[in-house]
């Protein structure tokens, strides 16, 4: 076990779930929507940060459940569509509903509580997140949203960056094994 | 096997359904140009070819039937119809003949009322004679019947002929126009009495009036009743033509029954005078005062 950890792959046999306190799961979301929606008043650095995709990526990871995953970014995303003011609902919907199933997925086979398997995992699925929305645009709405720019790669960076940093913070809401 | 493979891949299942479900919101949300809402644009995009398709099979399916299979019964069809035609004429014929039947018979029974005073025998007429020169008819009734000799044959346009033989169950008329025929006649409007004699041809010409008398086309002729056969004041026919002759007016009269069709007749059993009509009445005066201007009038036709 010791030499699949260092290699950062686990067996399914060894997944190991973590629990939270109760109501920590639902806070942190509303929070992070808070905030996200607070943070946009004060101009362009909080656009680099997506709060409620970090939050989608963290409880997916951490339940390593495909189902609740799925679910749960399928809440935040609507509710983050509901908060703006010109997205169709259903946009983000999508793009974190694909979010929670496959962190979840992934969760269950790959070591996620280091930093750097965590800032990758982040970097990753922050571009999975902007490929989903941007098909989805293309598809639904007949708009060009482009899938990668280096605006989109910097974005990538500090949310990884700022995830990372969230994740060892979220970490403290885990009830004790 | 599908549930089974749903269950198997039951995350996948769900993110599928779960994504589905999303885009269908959007869908509703969505208006594309147009104002359409996405959801109705993708409906009829996807239901557009299909109702494409099918109007296309249908017309194809249709032209085919209709091109073909269905003008296969087409020459029986027309067939059947032209012999529906055919039968429809055929019939429509013998409406015809039966409503000329039943209105002649009407014109029959209508007279023989008018008449009542009158014994009268309907007959039909059954056929003619093999002569030419000879103006004969058959009809079917005969001494089973008490036709005799000599009794008038008429119309309700007027006269016809009188009886010359008489078999069993039918008789022999001799019609006006035959050259052995003779009628006591006599002018409507001026009572002048003449013979009205056949000639052999359809016309009949009137005899024994004298160059005096003056007589024009369309002077109507009636029976003198001095032959003893036709009652008085019966139609003969109408003047077609006269001249002067010597020593008598040559006048042709054109018979007011019609000879050359006849179909039904009236044979009168008694040599009984018709009551005059009331229209008849108010012209009678003149006919009283009008003295006969013909000599050798009243006779009947030469004797057999």
């Amino acid at each position: 076990m010791d030499t699949m950890l260092s290699t950062g792959v686990r067996s399914e046999s060894n997944i190991e779930v973590h629990k939270y306190y109760s109501g920590a799961v639902p806070l942190v979301c509303f929070l992070a929507l808070v905030l996200q929606a607070f943070l946009h008043k004060y101009g362009r650095f909080a656009e680099l940060v997506d709060l409620p995709l970090l939050v989608t990526i963290y409880f997916g990871v951490s339940r390593r459940n495909p189902v609740s995953g799925m679910f749960l970014g399928a809440a935040i995303g609507i509710a983050q569509d509901a908060l703006s003011h010109d997205n169709p609902i259903g946009m983000y919907g999508i793009a974190k509903t694909c979010v929670g199933y496959l962190a979840s997925s992934v969760g269950a086979r790959i070591d996620t509580e280091h930093p750097i398997s965590r800032f990758g995992l982040i970097f990753i699925l922050f571009h999975f997140h902007q490929v989903v929305l941007a098909v989805t645009e293309r598809v639904l709405l007949a708009h060009s949203m482009p899938m990668f720019t280096l605006r989109l790669l910097l974005d990538s960076f500090v949310t990884a960056g700022v995830g990372v940093a969230l994740f060892a913070a979220l970490d403290k809401l885990r009830r004790p094994q | 096997m599908s549930y089974t493979l749903i269950s198997r891949h039951r995350p996948l299942s769900l993110l599928a359904a779960l994504i589905l479900a999303q885009v269908l919101l959007l869908a509703f949300q969505i208006k594309r140009e147009n104002n359409v809402r996405l959801v109705r644009y993708w409906t009829v995009q996807a239901l557009t070819p299909v109702e494409r398709i099918g109007t296309w099979s249908f017309s194809k399916v249709g032209g085919v039937w209709s091109g073909y299979i269905g003008l296969r019964n087409a020459r029986n069809e027309n067939a059947q119809l032209k012999k529906d035609l055919d039968d429809l004429r055929m019939r429509n014929r013998e409406l015809e003949s039966e409503a000329a039947e039943g209105q002649r018979l009407a014109n029959l029974l209508n007279f023989r009322n008018a008449h009542q005073e009158a014994s009268m025998l309907a007959a039909e007429v059954i056929g003619a004679s093999a002569d030419p020169t000879s103006h004969t008819l058959f009809i079917n009734r005969g001494e089973r019947d008490h036709v005799r000799r000599n009794m008038a044959v008429i119309t309700p346009e007027g006269i016809v002929g009188k009886i010359v033989e008489v078999f069993p169950i039918s008789s022999q008329v001799l019609l006006i126009n035959d050259k052995d025929s003779g009628v006591g006649a006599l002018f409507a409007a001026t009572r002048t009495h003449g013979v009205v004699k056949g000639s052999g041809d359809p016309n009949v010409r009137m005899d024994y009036i004298v160059n005096d008398e003056k007589v024009q086309a369309g002077d109507k002729i009636l029976t003198s009743g001095e032959d003893h056969i036709f009652p008085k004041d019966m139609p003969i026919g109408t003047v077609e033509s006269a001249k002067q002759g010597n020593p008598f007016q040559v006048i042709w009269i054109q018979p007011a029954a019609r000879l050359d069709r006849l179909e039904d007749v009236l044979v009168l059993l008694t040599q009984q005078e018709f009551a005059p009509k009331k229209n008849e009445q108010a012209s009678a005066p003149n006919a009283a005062a009008t003295a006969p201007a013909a000599t050798g009038a009243a006779t009947s036709s030469s004797p057999n």
